[in-house]
């Protein structure tokens, strides 16, 4: 009997809408034969990823906004215990960080490719997902070398 | 055609206040187009919609001669891709258009590589507008493969780890 190499795996892909979305779209070579599911923040994300069943629209946040914070927090929540992903995939910001850190609690594996926008230093969303991070990508060479665990393989955009 | 845009997530008036300011006093002969999201401010010299779709985004980037955005990745890939001209204004922390200067820092790595013009302040917007009618933006490498490779090979990790345990 033939057995598959590898298990499927149960990936969930969270990016902000915008370049955040732009970035990790361009990676979806890497989880072919797993099975996906999208977290975004903008319902006119819905249309760029309309290839895939499931996507979750968790409304924008920042840190401006603490009541709004909350509200995605909420919803980030219901995602983690109902989709139980094997890996979470973020380009960030706060919404993919919030479900990094919360999968990784119930177990998941977590890959974070900071976006190309933080040039002087890893943002605020990354420097928190660091500390729990699997597998932590930066598209500045400068940047990997100036923090531990961070690899430069290069760049998306 | 000119086409300004501004991201879909956060406002942006002060761009689009500064574009139409600059449509009515420069006399320009270009038609201007604008995808101005949640800004509130409503532009009196040019036509704008609050969101278009993305097959309705592509078709409007490939038919303007040069786009005018905010420094927002989003925005400068989607301009980079279709090989346009692209003149950025960053929003600004002071203004309370964003959380942080990022926007102001990847606006000066890609304008010192060549591959976009930045207006820093408002009043810089007539002359980098002119100049931008002739730039030429030097095209990016990238290395997507690469990344995405070191992704596929850490899940086909994770995947033999799974099967074992």
């Amino acid at each position: 009997m033939t057995v598959n190499k590898h298990k499927k795996l149960r990936v969930c892909l969270v990016a902000s809408g915008g370049g955040h979305t732009s970035q990790l779209l361009r990676l979806a070579e890497s989880w072919v034969g797993h099975e996906t599911f999208y977290v975004t923040t903008v319902d006119v994300m819905r249309d760029k990823l309309s290839e895939t069943r499931g996507v979750y629209v968790v409304g924008e946040c920042n840190r401006q906004y603490p009541l709004r914070m909350l509200k995605v927090l909420l919803r980030c929540i219901r995602i983690a215990f109902r989709e139980r992903p094997d890996v979470v995939i973020s380009t960030g910001a706060a919404a993919g960080c919030m479900l990094c850190l919360l999968c990784k609690m119930l177990g998941a594996k977590v890959i974070w490719v900071d976006s190309i926008t933080n040039v002087e230093q890893i943002s605020l969303s990354g420097r928190i997902v660091r500390r729990i991070a699997d597998l932590f990508l930066v598209q500045w060479p400068e940047l990997a070398s100036r923090y531990k665990k961070v690899e430069f393989v290069g760049t998306v955009v | 055609m000119i086409f300004l845009t501004v991201g879909t997530q956060f406002p942006f008036d002060r761009l689009v206040k500064a574009i139409d300011d600059f449509v009515s006093q420069s006399g320009l002969k270009q038609k201007v187009f604008a995808q101005v999201g949640n800004s509130s401010y409503q532009p009196r010299n040019f036509e704008f919609v609050r969101y278009l779709e993305k097959n309705e985004y592509d078709h409007t980037i490939k038919q303007a001669s040069i786009v005018v955005s905010h420094a927002g990745m989003g925005s400068i890939i989607a301009a980079m891709s279709y090989q346009k001209p692209l003149l950025v204004v960053p929003r600004l922390k002071e203004y309370n258009e964003v959380v942080n200067n990022h926007q102001v820092a990847i606006a000066r790595k890609f304008e010192q590589l060549g591959h976009i013009l930045v207006a820093y302040q408002q009043e810089d917007l007539p002359a980098k507008i002119a100049e931008l009618e002739t730039f030429v933006p030097r095209q990016r490498k990238t290395n997507v493969e690469a990344v995405a490779n070191r992704i596929s090979k850490f899940l086909a990790e994770v995947g033999k780890a799974e099967k074992q345990s």
